[in-house]
């Protein structure tokens, strides 16, 4: 560890450049990690939430209502199914244009929207989004479900927003996957190439050692721990950028992602995701710096 | 100990280094090879630490055919054998110390006891409280001391210097032959090549001359008349100074 700290010492500037490369290497796959672990989360709380809803028809009646209700709860994948009022559907309303006074004024002031101009409703939750044809299906079925103008049973159901979602989350991973690969290979390359330049530059020196009866494993010893710390300085640093841009970043996404992702971030994820990276970037150099030496024991066979 | 069996080593441009050598040497020998610029003094060092492979003949070191040791175990070999380069190979940015005691941790020394072992290699050598100075800030007596003490820090069977003189005045020659003498009694075999007859005869060591490659002459180990040391010689003479 001494000599390959001394040889950190006697180059600063490679030692610089090697551990700026690895940093901004992992800040990058530190971000897109967070993105992608995000999109996954906000994916995933699409897919646990599916809520399925069928208008009903004014002429329903709570007994006909009960029996869906039955029907829909025994059914597997079904999580819940709860029945919405003209009433509540009003109050629900109410509380979407909470903050339009215009909309607002339309309830409470000039009585424009009312209670009986809106349809009740059986709201369902499935576990999954493969159970959605099943819930359709049940719905479909129903005789109190209203049948819009189309002659089509009055059903919505996210699917769309979950397929675009779906779509919009696998071209992040993926344009985030060759963006890591092509940043990854240069910081790999780097590396590689400021341990050969330092192996090169120390020919004469490994010749003496050879002669004295070292083996490869003493000579290349020092040049794998000199690129363990580029990894271990890197990683940390780029980490700690990480940890900057979440922090700075919070107060504009919290808002956005409120029920889906609780801010701020709990310690135990920042400790994984720290841990994660930083073994990362260790076996990155550790790799880099062992095909380096490697190259050059098979070179001075 | 050692033996060389009809060994001989050309290049690849036809040159014969060494032709159909064939010499004993026995342990706790003190041998110095004399002969002119390519004779082959140095090429017996490199084959006896592989770094040359002979052509032809086979070379016994501790009982062991060298051309059936594995590449792997060739460190091994040279662990066993101190080694003096006539152009020092010591280490220009490591100081006297460092470069000694790579030579322990190469060896494989508990890293504990190296730092105790190399200030009592630089008293031995004479380079006491020289042990924190650059090669750079060092006399060339002294440097080449201090790659004596680092060929015998391991504690070798065998010790070749070649031409461990050769860029030093009179007076420091005279005093590394006596250290060379001085760990020869302590019981390592030493080979020395050189090319300055005067200072064998002052020690009367077995001489071996070689001549394109070829033993000429082998005194045969004479033993080192007492009355006539070198040391001796040194000790009469009013102290002078090892730098150039």
């Amino acid at each position: 560890m001494k000599t390959a700290l001394k040889n950190i010492r006697r180059s600063p500037f490679q030692a610089l450049a090697a551990i700026l490369v690895v940093t901004f290497t992992i800040f990058i796959i530190g971000i897109f990690s967070l993105v992608a672990i995000g999109s996954r989360t906000i994916l995933l709380s699409f897919e646990t939430k599916p809520q399925v809803i069928a208008y009903l028809k004014d002429d329903h009646n709570m007994s006909q209502v009960g029996n869906l209700i039955n029907t829909l709860t025994s059914t597997e994948g079904i999580k819940n199914a709860i029945y919405i009022s003209k009433d509540q559907a009003l109050e629900l309303y109410k509380q979407s244009v909470a903050n339009d006074p215009v909309l607002l004024g339309s309830v409470t002031d000039w009585g424009i929207v009312t209670a009986d101009i809106l349809p009740a409703s059986i709201e369902v939750t499935a576990n999954n989004p493969s159970s959605f044809p099943v819930v359709v299906n049940l719905l479909e079925q129903s005789e109190i479900v209203n049948v819009n103008p189309q002659g089509k049973k009055d059903i919505d159901f996210p699917q769309d927003i979950i397929t675009e979602l779906t779509k919009l989350t696998t071209a992040i991973r993926f344009s985030g996957l060759v963006l890591v690969l092509i940043i990854s290979l240069v910081c790999f390359l780097t590396i590689v190439t400021i341990i050969s330049m330092k192996i090169a530059s120390r020919r004469s020196e490994i010749g003496t050692m050879k002669l004295l009866g070292a083996n490869n494993s003493f000579i290349v010893k020092p040049y794998l721990q000199e690129a363990l710390i580029y990894g271990f300085l890197g990683g940390f640093f780029g980490w700690i950028l990480n940890f900057i841009a979440l922090l700075y970043s919070t107060p504009f996404i919290a808002p956005r992602l409120s029920g889906i992702i609780s801010f701020p971030i709990s310690y135990t994820f920042l400790a994984i995701h720290f841990a994660s990276v930083l073994g990362l970037s260790l076996f990155m150099s550790f790799f880099a710096g062992l095909f380096a030496t490697t190259r050059f024991v098979k070179r001075s066979k | 100990m050692i033996e060389f069996i009809n060994v001989t080593k050309s290049y690849p441009n036809g040159d014969v280094v060494i032709d159909s050598l064939d010499l004993v040497v026995n342990p706790g020998d003190f041998i110095v090879i004399t002969g002119k610029s390519g004779a082959g003094k140095t090429t017996i060092g490199r084959l006896l630490i592989k770094d040359l492979i002979p052509n032809k003949g086979k070379i016994i070191f501790d009982g062991e055919d060298l051309a059936k040791i594995p590449p792997k175990k060739i460190p091994l070999l040279r662990r066993k054998i101190g080694f003096i380069f006539q152009d020092f190979k010591i280490i220009p940015d490591k100081t006297i110390g460092e470069n000694i005691s790579i030579a322990l941790e190469i060896a494989g020394f508990n890293p504990s006891k190296i730092q105790q072992k190399v200030t009592r290699l630089l008293e031995m050598v004479g380079l006491p409280k020289k042990e924190n100075l650059f090669p750079m800030q060092l006399a060339g007596g002294e440097i080449q001391r201090a790659s004596i003490a680092r060929a015998i820090a391991a504690d070798p069977q065998v010790l070749f210097a070649d031409e461990p003189t050769g860029n030093l005045d009179e007076q420091t020659s005279i005093e590394i032959f006596d250290l060379l003498k001085k760990i020869n009694a302590d019981g390592t075999t030493v080979i020395m090549s050189t090319h300055d007859v005067t200072l064998i005869d002052l020690h009367k060591a077995r001489h071996i001359t070689l001549q394109k490659g070829k033993i000429i002459s082998d005194t045969g180990g004479k033993k080192k008349s007492p009355e006539n040391t070198t040391k001796e010689k040194i000790d009469a003479k009013p102290e002078s100074k090892t730098k150039k």
